[in-house]
């Protein structure tokens, strides 16, 4: 066992650091996580900016191999994503750089490779996710919107949902049934579409707090050619398996966690309540120090899970049981941070709020996590079955 | 960074698995409960034949050499298996005696610990039962070229067959709590100490430890005298760190075991490892292992290196005595009535998580300590 870094990952990391600190300083007023890229134009822009400053550095392409680019190892990612979460940056698209890109180095044929690798390291196109279906949540492969091979291109019709960003994003990728008729897990195809083309529809849905970061996406005879898929015809699920092995650390979301716990020690340190400060509380104190250990796990964790993967040894279980950790921590951090704000503790950003009202925030985002990429129940399901053997259900 | 095994680990982790199964049997488990002595001499003499006692001594003084890292391995497989005795009391006791002992000290007794011929044992809490220094009252009071102490310890782990006792007392009342407090190597021999077993749930022989005017040499003193509290301290921390490393072998355990049986047992033509009800929990008992095991190689890398880890001793404590009592009572749980049979191996580990928890320090007690580490005021 050895976590020392080495002194070259030192001098990374330290890059990393300053980097990100120095963009936390352009951060306009709105901004108030990742997910308020994709609700307010500021905030997409200072997105876009963070992305053309990380491709100047070649940091959207870490771990790539250098026929594409590429730079650093998975680890100098790891220490990227860290960076990054610490100070809240943006910039790196969820869907392009951190799914889509180690899917096709993985899959994708030489000529897709050729053609959509560059503009994801230059930070030029933004990519969105079109997976689920109003009736193909968990279930995804019951997904029923068609793909329709007609020479040279595939025809689409049908619905998807909850695509995050797409009303912002250039490009898409998704799963489509190409053969109908064929058996399940082995009738769709991996597919990649111009988010301009005809046909399309896209359609912000109000999350619960009115924001708008996802949408629902209409296809109405969307004409794509057929030269754009990753993997083979109608094994699009192994793609999907593929996909949904990335980036699964979650050493990003955990830091800023941490970033949080010490703003809110600060905080806790400054204000007072009966006359002494809320940090002098027993019941705060205990309080926040379980969420501090449930932290330092969540990150030895994640470590774990990216020593595997800086290995290629991937392991589902634990991808699985980091994601159901670190999004359940989320939850309970938001429940006691709102807890120790006391009445503000609901009050939305305004000169009201403490702490920019990030709690008030929290309070409901945290389900982003929870629900998303494969609910927390859905990843149960995968450590009983695929782990530890368990009977699965058909 | 690589959180895999070294070839070294490896070894040392298959030797005890496999020397643990055939020499200590549940039954020989359950047997040692119902003695006097609470362990095996014949075990303990093979176990100092592989080097277990002398693990983290350094061979000029007799041991292997190993680092702290190497004996969370160790002590991970004993978690699994369950090994009752004095290994881990005499482990914590080599701590100080390794920082704090003079040259003599350490000629005299490390290479007895390695040889298995010195059981030693620490005498920290009092009657308040509690790890910090306004706990310790007992008195060590200087009368020539000796000191006599008198007061009465608990909760003093296999003091009824240690042969030496490490003990914590107040020399001086000081400003602070932490001030005047000595630490003192003790013939268990010595004129004027008893001692009496406590009933606990783990039977794990903690003992009251009366003083009744003992005679101490001066020469005998561990470290400096009033200043014996940063000694303690870093006793608890790596005793702590040690303690984990035990739950976890014992939370994996009950995960495995909880595993097979919800795979065996049929209640409504199925396996009861079919219903996700079961699942579900099977997967959060398993996240709660790896998590809890990940956090402790963790720190054991910290302190291995030498690095301030005091923050993440208590992290790391104050987790996995939570993990390691709700683990094992789920494994009760899910296995149901027969699991809450005195034949059954899971009581031996639930009834253990409770052990686990107090000892070098319960969850709020390492809380606090996180709580000031995080930089509250």
């Amino acid at each position: 066992m050895d976590l020392a870094l080495t002194d070259e990952q030192k001098v990374r990391k330290q890059e990393f650091y300053d980097v990100c600190k120095e963009l936390e300083k352009r951060k306009p007023p709105n901004f108030l996580g990742f997910e308020t890229i994709y609700e307010d134009d500021k905030c997409w822009e200072y997105n876009l900016h963070c992305a053309k400053e990380f491709a100047k550095k070649g940091w959207l392409a870490l771990g790539w191999p250098p026929e594409y680019d590429g730079k650093g190892d998975m680890m100098d990612r790891v220490l990227f994503a860290e960076a990054r979460g610490y100070y809240g940056i943006p910039g790196v698209d969820i869907f392009g750089v951190q799914m889509l890109a180690p899917t096709l180095l993985q899959a994708a044929s030489e000529e897709i490779k050729r053609k959509f690798l560059p503009p994801i390291a230059r930070g030029e196109v933004m990519w969105c996710e079109l997976w689920s279906e109003p009736n193909a949540g968990s279930d995804l492969a019951s997904l029923s919107t068609t793909a329709i091979r007609k020479g040279d291109e595939y025809v689409i019709n049908g619905q998807k949902t909850w695509n995050t960003g797409a009303h912002k994003a250039d490009w898409g990728f998704g799963v489509f049934k190409t053969d109908p008729a064929g058996r399940k897990h082995h009738n769709m195809t991996f597919i990649l579409l111009d988010m301009k083309t005809p046909g399309i529809t896209i359609r912000p849905i109000p999350y619960l707090d009115g924001h708008a970061p996802y949408c629902e996406v209409y296809f109405d005879d969307v004409h794509v050619p057929a030269k754009n898929i990753v993997g083979q015809e109608h094994e699009g699920w192994a793609v999907v398996n593929l996909l949904a092995g990335f980036e699964r650390s979650g050493i990003s979301e955990i830091m800023t966690m941490i970033r949080g716990l010490e703003d809110l020690v600060e905080f806790c340190n400054e204000t007072k309540r009966h006359g002494q400060p809320l940090a002098k509380d027993p019941l705060i104190r205990n309080r926040l120090a379980e969420l501090a250990c449930g932290l330092e796990a969540a990150r030895a964790l994640a470590y774990r899970v990216a020593d595997l993967q800086n290995r290629n040894e991937m392991s589902l279980m634990d991808a699985s049981a980091g994601k159901i950790f670190f999004s359940e921590l989320g939850e309970r951090f938001a429940f006691l941070a709102t807890d120790i704000l006391g009445p503000y503790g609901q009050v939305k950003t305004s000169r009201w709020a403490p702490l920019d009202g990030v709690w008030e925030r929290m309070f409901h985002e945290h389900f982003i996590t929870t629900v998303s990429m494969g609910t927390n129940e859905i990843q149960r399901n995968i450590i009983a079955w695929y782990g530890l053997g368990l009977p699965r259900i058909r | 960074m690589d959180l895999r095994f070294t070839e070294t680990q490896e070894i040392l982790k298959k030797m005890a698995r496999d020397f643990l199964t055939t020499e200590c049997p549940k039954t020989l488990v359950r047997k040692l409960e119902q003695s006097t002595e609470g362990y095996s001499p014949e075990v303990w003499k093979k176990m100092a034949e592989l080097g277990w006692m002398g693990l983290i001594i350094p061979e000029e003084y007799g041991g292997m050499g190993y680092s702290f890292q190497d004996l969370v391995v160790l002590l991970e497989e004993i978690g699994r298996n369950i090994l009752p005795g004095p290994l881990i009391a005499t482990i914590t006791g080599t701590f100080p005696i390794l920082q704090a002992g003079t040259e003599e000290q350490k000629k005299t007794l490390l290479p007895k610990i390695a040889q298995g011929e010195l059981i030693v044992t620490t005498a920290l809490l009092e009657a308040e039962g509690v790890f910090d220094a306004s706990g310790i009252a007992v008195k060590a009071t200087p009368k020539g070229n000796d000191f006599i102490i008198n007061g009465t310890k608990l909760f003093v782990e296999m003091a009824h067959i240690a042969n030496c006792i490490l003990c914590v007392t107040r020399t001086k009342d000081g400003t602070s709590p932490e001030k005047g407090i000595t630490l003192f190597i003790v013939d268990s021999k010595t004129p004027g100490i008893s001692w009496e077993v406590m009933p606990t749930i783990a039977a794990d022989k903690l003992c009251e430890v009366r003083f009744k005017d003992v005679n101490v040499p001066k020469k005998n003193i561990l470290g400096k005298i009033d200043e014996g509290w940063p000694i303690v301290e870093m006793m608890l921390r790596k005793g702590a760190i040690a303690k984990c490393a035990e739950s976890i072998g014992a939370i994996e355990t009950c995960v495995e075991m909880t595993v097979a049986y919800s795979k065996e047992r049929v209640q409504y033509e199925r396996p009861i490892g079919a219903f996700q009800a079961v699942q579900h929990k099977l997967a959060d008992m398993w996240t709660a292992m790896e998590t809890s095991r990940y956090l402790v190689y963790e720190v054991a890398w910290v302190e291995s290196e030498g690095l301030p880890c005091a923050k993440e001793a208590s992290m790391a404590k104050a987790y996995v005595n939570e993990v390691y009592k709700d683990v094992s009572k789920w494994a009760v749980r899910l296995h149901g009535a027969i699991a809450t049979s005195a034949d059954h191996d899971i009581p031996l580990y639930y009834r253990r998580s409770k052990a686990a928890d107090i000892a070098f320090g319960n969850t709020d007690f390492h809380r606090e300590i996180v709580a000031q580490k995080i930089g509250l005021v």
